[in-house]
């Protein structure tokens, strides 16, 4: 029921977070999902440079002496009996991604608007899966995607380093 | 013993490339300077502001995950300040239970100004902050960053 007749389960392709690029602006970092299942279909989304220093905190296992934001939404879920299921990047509309976290507590289900980037931030907390709709797939804004292939390109050196930190 | 305590202001700290929070008893005799990164100070600002971003920020989040279950923030405690590393606790109503979870204050307050609950300070961290410290700090301190946030 938490799946609207529109978007059926078979309409979700896993994802997984590959990394975090440095971006020239220092305001903006680049986080880069990859598919699950290996297939070359890698997904970029444009996010601020905290919310991509808190993504790299969970993809890198830090430990901070205490807890960061998400820390504290994974705790305070933790204290409640909450569990995050899973998190589907589900719309997008004038190049702003749209995600779902979906919750549930003894059985019952509820759904919460999140930026991707906290969505994911807490995915990784929560070891909770990331799905990404065939719709948002098909309809993701390529003048994005364009500058991120030309970025790939001239760009190789950095994303290694980034990657390695 | 704890105080209940006012945001009186949200300043830029050029030295140590910071913010501070500072908050105030009702009465003005405590005064209590908290460092925050950046983005925290950004998350108390809009609060503060009452500014509605187009997308929900991160205590914007943190608060739907307890709206979406009934939970409820009932008060937030400044428990401890001891060098560098801020403690507090946001105390958690949720199907008649009382939960205490451990917090940056940064997160606890901006979770606070969102849920309209109060802010208190352990009468311990009062004491910590020493007269002399604090006096230079807030001679530093223009009237005008206290003003903007008074009215």
């Amino acid at each position: 029921m938490d799946q609207p007749p529109s978007r059926p389960d078979q309409g979700l392709i896993a994802y997984k977070v590959d990394r975090v690029l440095d971006e020239t602006n220092t305001d903006t970092k680049i986080l880069v999902l990859s598919r699950q299942d290996g297939k070359p279909d890698t997904f970029p989304i444009w996010i601020g440079a905290a919310e991509g220093h808190a993504i790299k905190l969970a993809l890198d296992t830090t430990l901070t002496p205490r807890p960061m934001s998400h820390d504290l939404i994974k705790s305070i879920a933790e204290h409640l009996n909450v569990h995050v299921r899973r998190i589907v990047i589900g719309d997008v509309k004038n190049s702003t991604y749209y995600a779902t976290v979906y919750l549930e507590n003894n059985g019952v289900e509820r759904t919460v608007d999140a930026r991707p980037s906290d969505a994911i931030s807490l995915a990784l907390r929560a070891n909770a899966p990331l799905y990404i709709t065939e719709d948002v797939l098909a309809r993701r804004n390529t003048a994005n995607l364009d500058l991120w292939l030309a970025k790939q390109d001239k760009g190789s050196m950095n994303q290694q380093e980034v990657r390695e930190s | 013993m704890i105080t209940q305590m006012h945001l009186k202001g949200l300043m830029f700290d050029p030295y140590n490339n910071a913010y501070i929070v500072v908050l105030r008893d009702e009465e003005g005799h405590e005064m209590l300077p908290i460092w925050v990164g950046k983005a925290e100070a950004g998350a108390i600002s809009m609060a503060l502001e009452n500014v509605a971003p187009p997308r929900p920020m991160t205590h914007d989040f943190m608060k739907s995950v307890l709206d979406a279950y009934d939970a409820k923030v009932i008060s937030v405690v400044i428990t401890d300040l001891n060098e560098n590393t801020y403690f507090a606790k946001i105390h958690l109503m949720y199907e008649d239970s009382e939960y205490t979870v451990d917090a940056r204050p940064s997160d606890a307050i901006a979770l606070a100004l969102r849920s309209n609950a109060p802010v208190f300070a352990k009468e311990t961290v009062l004491n910590k902050q020493s007269s002399e410290e604090l006096e230079q700090w807030l001679e530093n301190l223009k009237p005008e960053d206290f003003g903007k946030l008074d009215s």
